[in-house]
């Protein structure tokens, strides 16, 4: 084409972002993207190794970075959305210090945010000690430091507990965040590789082992490493007066309500939609899923297009993702979003 | 979801043969056979109605009125004299719902005998024998009219009460409580009388214990 | 602990408690087994702090009771709290105040119910009308009376003459706070702190000077259970539920207990001298076991009344171990007198726990 290049603004830099701003600019387009931190890679920075095959997070980050070589993008950090305004020819696009932008098509990439675990009130957190999140775990084993309890001694018996923040409608959010399983089954393979002598148990509802090597990954935390997984959702966590933790669960396939100590607790924390994507959404006419993560126009055709023509979504603003199919729906959102502005030209030029 | 969570806090399910979660799942099977046989069982009468289950149900379930509302049904049915827990249904009637009837009071002192509640204590045994002089001490209005503590409640009163209790079916319920525990009672061969506490089945669903509730 | 984390909880679940004219109704077991304390909780909202309470004295049972052992219906539990209501709009008052936790709970379940379903309330109306002739208007307020102690706790505070302070020691005194189920347990909104982390108890006894334990069994349930402990069959229940919070705060060595709800302090005073006399044992190191208290009783303690005044003799488990960690002087002799002075005889003692 001669015409100058449609202008794409994509906004946040995880790897939704990036990805789709590497895609794009590939195919000729002029992007920018506009990330709120000072830096891009979104929660990609927080993690250690991914699931399934306990991949260095870095060798993505890499990756991301590498795709920008052809045609890259402009990339603008510490630039914050409040607001996305649909126009007929253009959309504009508003910083929280008030410059604009404009763009002919706007993808929206913010992400998650990890649930606050404070808000399941009978588990404790940041009210007794030790227990700890999944991604203060990810920083712990990221830094390298051997994890101890907080009076520095080597925790013997560890447990995770699935489904914190999703599948639970006491604290909002009924769906599953999808991805907490796997990497229950994940770090709990790197606990017992960091602690061998540790009895590490995961307390879960199902096992959603959806992925491939999954499920393999699954078996080998059972038979290779002895983890074990118990059937029953922790109801209450309690601290004892030695500072370890009680907790109670049923063991569902046994019938039985039990109570058993532990030394550290990791919560595995479901996704909700990042802060800020609520009002991006709002005020660009769009519409909400019922866990308020922005809906696109249909499940199986038009995954990455909303009720607002020229605004896309692409990742974890939309549903629960793990970082591959972050990736896979960046790319298709692309291609979406190809298509989209060659049938607007071709509109046009009829 | 059987997530267990309210097996996981239940008191009765530390205590007794019991597991609120499986109850919950019978009666949403629907299954008419199994749902009967629950009704008729000891199962539905351990449940203390503590409702720490409502607390942390993630689906926003309450075990514990679900077994309120099958409770209810085993004695509109007369299921509940098929099973020990449930024939008990007589004696907190003619203990309990007879005095609210009579003094306007669900627990009063006058019912709290020592022998019946040795684990009351020496001291209770004391307040029994002196009952109204004690309770003027502690400011109480003992059987006495006007407002206050214990105070008298006037038969007009005792009275509305009633009204209440027929217009509302509760009436109904005492009746058929009484019903199917005289047919029980008969069947048992043991002897019954027509009100009160004094009367040979209301010893034995008192203080019957077969030993077997907590395996 | 990170204390900061519970406070953030409590500031979360704060709820409207109205600040005078009550409607009061009494609770069976209070009246029964601690009726010391609902005389002092009239005294100092009367005496002390001049609030306006008003008792009618047609009010009965709620029958709350005969709902959870299931042998009276919910429709008419609602109408007899519906009479309630009624005889609250005729007295001109707006904001009612069940001395009972199992009343509080039952009122909060009906005014929720006839929210969620309309048709209820009118059906209840409609019966309270054939059976009584009486109508109602709802109350503005709905809050347990504990609720009012801990809303006034800082001017009781300022008018106390004791603390809860260990005279020989100087430190704050160790108390397990025990609230009854139905207070939050049902809806975590209706209680001042929420469900998991509830404040009305611990909030009076941080502002009286004491310090607050939490142990593992806190928030487990004293074991009432209604038919468990009714009928003479089931008392098994009953008492291990109570064991069981014993065996977990032994080691934090409380230096007394505290219950809003009546039923609660009832069994876990009676429930030690159950345990000791069966199996010898008590949780405290002196064989008397740990003092248990309701609140209106350790409200009053602070106000500087008289142990005997309270009501504190007619507890199982001796409080003087308690009184003297205090530094309150108590007669002993006129421990079991009457109101005259009049001697009445003394209860036997028990064969193991020591009182």
């Amino acid at each position: 084409m001669t015409k100058t290049p449609q202008h794409i603004i994509i906004i946040g830099g995880g790897p939704a972002g990036l990805e789709a701003a590497s895609s794009l600019g590939a195919a000729g387009y002029k992007v920018t993207v506009l990330e709120k931190d000072e830096k891009t890679g979104g929660k990609l920075n927080l993690w250690y190794k991914l699931f399934p095959g306990f991949r260095p997070s870095g060798e993505v980050q890499e990756y991301l970075a590498n795709g920008h070589k052809m045609n890259p993008p402009e990339i603008i950090t510490n630039a914050e959305v409040v607001s996305v305004l649909p126009e007929t020819d253009h959309h504009k696009v508003i910083l929280s210090d008030g410059k604009a932008f404009k763009a002919d098509v706007v993808l929206i990439a913010t992400g998650f945010q990890v649930f606050s675990a404070e808000k399941k009130e009978e588990y404790g957190y940041k009210i007794y000690d030790n227990i700890i999140t999944s991604v203060d775990l990810e920083n712990q084993l990221k830094s390298g430091n051997p994890v101890k309890t907080v009076t520095g001694a080597t925790p013997q018996r560890i447990a995770f507990i699935h489904c914190v923040g999703s599948r639970d409608k006491k604290v909002g959010n009924i769906y599953c965040s999808r991805v907490c399983c796997i990497t229950g089954v994940k770090q709990a393979i790197e606990m017992k590789e960091h602690l061998p002598k540790a009895e590490i148990f995961n307390f879960y509802m199902d096992m959603r082992m959806f992925g491939q090597n999954f499920e393999e990954l699954y078996i080998e935390a059972q038979q290779k490493w002895g983890i074990t997984f118990i059937r029953g959702r922790v109801s209450e966590i309690a601290e004892n007066i030695d500072g370890s933790l009680q907790l109670k669960a049923e063991d569902t396939l046994s019938g039985r309500p039990m109570k058993m100590n532990f030394d550290l607790v990791v919560l595995l924390v479901g996704m909700v939609p990042a802060l800020g994507t609520e009002a991006i959404g709002k005020s660009a006419g769009l519409a909400f899923t019922s866990g308020n993560f922005l809906a696109s126009n249909d499940t199986h055709f038009n995954q990455n297009e909303t009720c607002t023509p020229g605004i896309f979504v692409t990742g974890t603003c939309k549903e629960p993702l793990s970082v591959a199919e972050t990736l896979t729906d960046a790319r298709a959102a692309t291609v979406r979003i190809i298509s989209w502005l060659r049938e607007k030209e071709l509109e046009s030029n009829n | 979801m059987n997530c267990g969570v309210c097996t996981a806090i239940c008191p009765a399910a530390e205590f007794y043969h019991y597991d609120p979660r499986v109850i919950c799942d019978t009666v949403q099977s629907k299954d008419e056979k199994l749902i009967e046989a629950l009704l008729r069982s000891e199962t539905i009468w351990y449940c203390g109605e503590c409702m720490s289950c409502k607390t942390r149900c993630p689906r926003g379930n309450t075990p514990g009125f679900v077994v309120m509302a099958l409770r209810k049904l085993s004695q509109e049915l007369g299921y509940f004299t098929d099973s020990e827990k449930g024939r008990q249904q007589f004696a907190i009637k003619r203990a309990i719902g007879e005095n609210i009837l009579r003094s306007g009071y669900c627990v009063h002192p006058d019912i709290v005998s020592p022998q019946m509640h040795p684990e009351q204590g020496p001291v209770w045994d004391w307040i029994s024998r002196n009952t109204p002089e004690i309770m003027e001490k502690m400011g109480s209005n003992y059987k006495q009219e006007g407002a206050g503590g214990l105070r008298s409640i006037a038969p007009e009163v005792l009275e509305e009460l009633n009204q209440i209790f027929e217009v509302t079916g509760c009436h109904t319920m005492f009746d058929t409580i009484e019903k199917y525990s005289k047919e029980k009672a008969d069947e048992l061969g043991i002897e019954i009388s027509d009100e009160g506490i004094g009367n040979e089945y209301f010893m034995t669903v008192f203080s019957e214990n077969n030993g077997i509730h907590n395996i | 602990m990170v204390l900061e984390g519970k406070k953030r909880v409590w500031e979360d679940y704060q709820k409207e408690i109205a600040d005078d004219h009550y409607f009061y109704v009494r609770s069976c077991i209070r009246q029964t087994f601690f009726p010391g304390s609902e005389t002092t909780f009239l005294r100092i909202m009367r005496d002390d702090l001049g609030k306006d309470v008003f008792e009618d004295a047609r009010h009965t049972t709620c029958t709350g009771i005969g709902y959870h052992t299931d042998i009276v219906p919910l429709d008419t539990t609602m109408t007899v709290i519906a009479r309630h209501f009624a005889l609250m709009t005729e007295a001109g008052y707006t904001n009612i105040i069940p001395s009972c936790v199992t009343s509080f709970g039952l009122y909060t379940e009906v005014l929720e119910t006839w929210k969620h379903f309309p048709e209820t309330e009118a059906k209840i109306r409609d019966y309270l009308w054939k059976a009584t002739k009486r109508e109602f208007k709802i109350p503005e307020n709905l809050v347990h009376t504990s609720d009012i102690i801990y809303k006034f706790r800082n001017q009781i505070k300022e008018k106390s003459k004791v603390s809860l302070i260990n005279k020989k020691t100087g430190l704050p005194l160790k108390v397990v706070e025990h609230i009854g189920c139905h207070y939050a347990k049902m809806f975590p909104t209706s209680g001042v702190g929420g469900a998991e982390f509830p404040s009305v108890l611990s909030g009076m006894i941080e502002s009286w000077g004491g310090s607050v334990i939490d142990y593992p069994e806190r928030r487990h349930c004293c074991g009432f259970g209604f038919r468990q402990y009714l009928v003479m069959a089931n008392r098994g229940y009953s008492v291990s539920n109570s064991k069981k919070k014993f065996e977990s705060m032994q080691p934090y060595q409380p230096d007394f207990i505290v219950a809003n709800c009546p039923g609660c302090s009832m069994f876990l005073d009676r429930w030690q001298y159950t345990i000791a006399e069966l199996e010898g044992i008590t949780y405290d190191n002196k064989g008397m076991g740990i003092p248990v208290l309701t609140y209106e009783e350790m409200a009053g303690l602070v106000m500087g009344y008289s142990p005997w005044e309270l009501g504190l003799q007619l507890h199982q488990v001796s409080v003087e171990p308690l009184l003297d960690k205090l530094g309150i002087e108590y007669n002993k002799e006129e421990k079991y007198l009457g109101a005259h002075g009049q001697k009445i005889g003394e209860p036997q003692k028990p064969q193991f726990l020591i009182v």
